[in-house]
């Protein structure tokens, strides 16, 4: 596994990398960056609504979009096998090389949708906020979605990298 | 693990009812009872926790099914536990409570969660894997 001539970074991996421990805290950040995203898109949902909104703008079903979206792609992702994804690392009765393959492609829709949800957020934030012109109380509604659908991503990089700790003993730098 | 004993039960007792004076207080002062919302988020917290912890089985590792259920659980709980800080945030940035309310109730809210989190602690069985 950790082989001399396997490296390929010149730092070795720190040992406190590799317990349970901090495999276990990744979860748990994972979690709470998720619940950080969806609470700052419905933070801005429920202020548009509230008495401080002095705007016209109001956010709606559109403004959800980008975030079902990249939600649906970081549910995609994390509920694929990871040892799938290499096809010379198991050898079943022949079906691994498709095996495999089924779930890159699965893994590329879900990657696809993540980054979507992204650039969604981006387009709704260029065409709802920035470009009407809107000052900045208001502007804030786009501004937390923007943060929401980055959070759903960095919570989806997290949760990778704390799975992938010690269930293959590879570093999370390799996929 | 130190040894649990009656001063621990007495103190952790104090230290919840001082919690759910703060949260009940932060409710009442201000007649907004939304955040009565976030005991209840930090009294369901654990509780993914624990019926993923039941339903995996510990010997199957190798497959890393078991491994899926039990970090299922631990998202959910930390989702729960991020929730019961931005909840009151979100009520105070919508001036649905007041900032007074929102700090009390989250300084109640974590209370009760240590509470729940610290006696599970002290006094759980040697089930653990």
């Amino acid at each position: 596994m950790s082989l001399p001539e396997e490296r390929l970074w010149r730092f070795r991996k720190p040992e406190w990398l590799n317990s349970i421990w901090v495999r276990n805290a990744g979860v748990y950040t994972a979690g709470g960056l998720f619940s950080l995203a969806f609470y700052t898109l419905l933070d801005s949902a429920v202020w548009s609504k509230s008495s401080r909104n002095g705007s016209t703008i109001h956010v709606g079903f559109v403004d959800w979009l980008p975030f079902i979206f990249s939600a649906l792609g970081m549910l995609v992702i994390s509920n694929i096998e990871k040892s799938r994804l290499s096809s010379e690392s198991f050898s079943y009765t022949g079906y691994s090389s498709s095996v495999a393959w089924k779930a890159r492609v699965i893994l590329f829709l879900g990657f696809a949708s993540l980054a979507g949800g992204m650039a969604g957020g981006v387009t709704v934030f260029v065409l709802k906020y920035v470009v009407p012109g809107v000052q900045w109380p208001a502007l804030g509604m786009g501004v937390e979605n923007l943060v929401s659908n980055f959070l759903v991503g960095l919570s989806t990089v997290v949760l990778w990298a704390a799975v992938r700790i010690l269930s293959g003993g590879i570093t999370p730098f390799d996929l | 693990m130190p040894q649990a004993g009656l001063k621990t039960i007495i103190s952790l007792s104090f230290v919840l009812a001082i919690g759910f004076l703060l949260v009940i207080l932060s409710c009442a002062l201000w007649k907004a009872y939304y955040p009565l919302l976030v005991v209840a988020t930090y009294v369901l917290a654990p509780v993914p926790n624990w019926i993923c912890g039941h339903c995996a089985n510990p010997d199957d590792f190798v497959e890393s099914s078991g491994a899926a259920v039990l970090d299922l659980g631990r998202f959910c709980t930390g989702f729960l536990v991020v929730m019961g800080v931005a909840l009151p945030v979100l009520l105070c940035h919508s001036g649905l409570i007041s900032t007074p309310a929102m700090i009390m109730s989250i300084i109640g809210g974590l209370l009760i969660y240590g509470t729940i989190i610290s006696f599970a602690m002290f006094f759980q069985e040697d089930q653990d894997f």
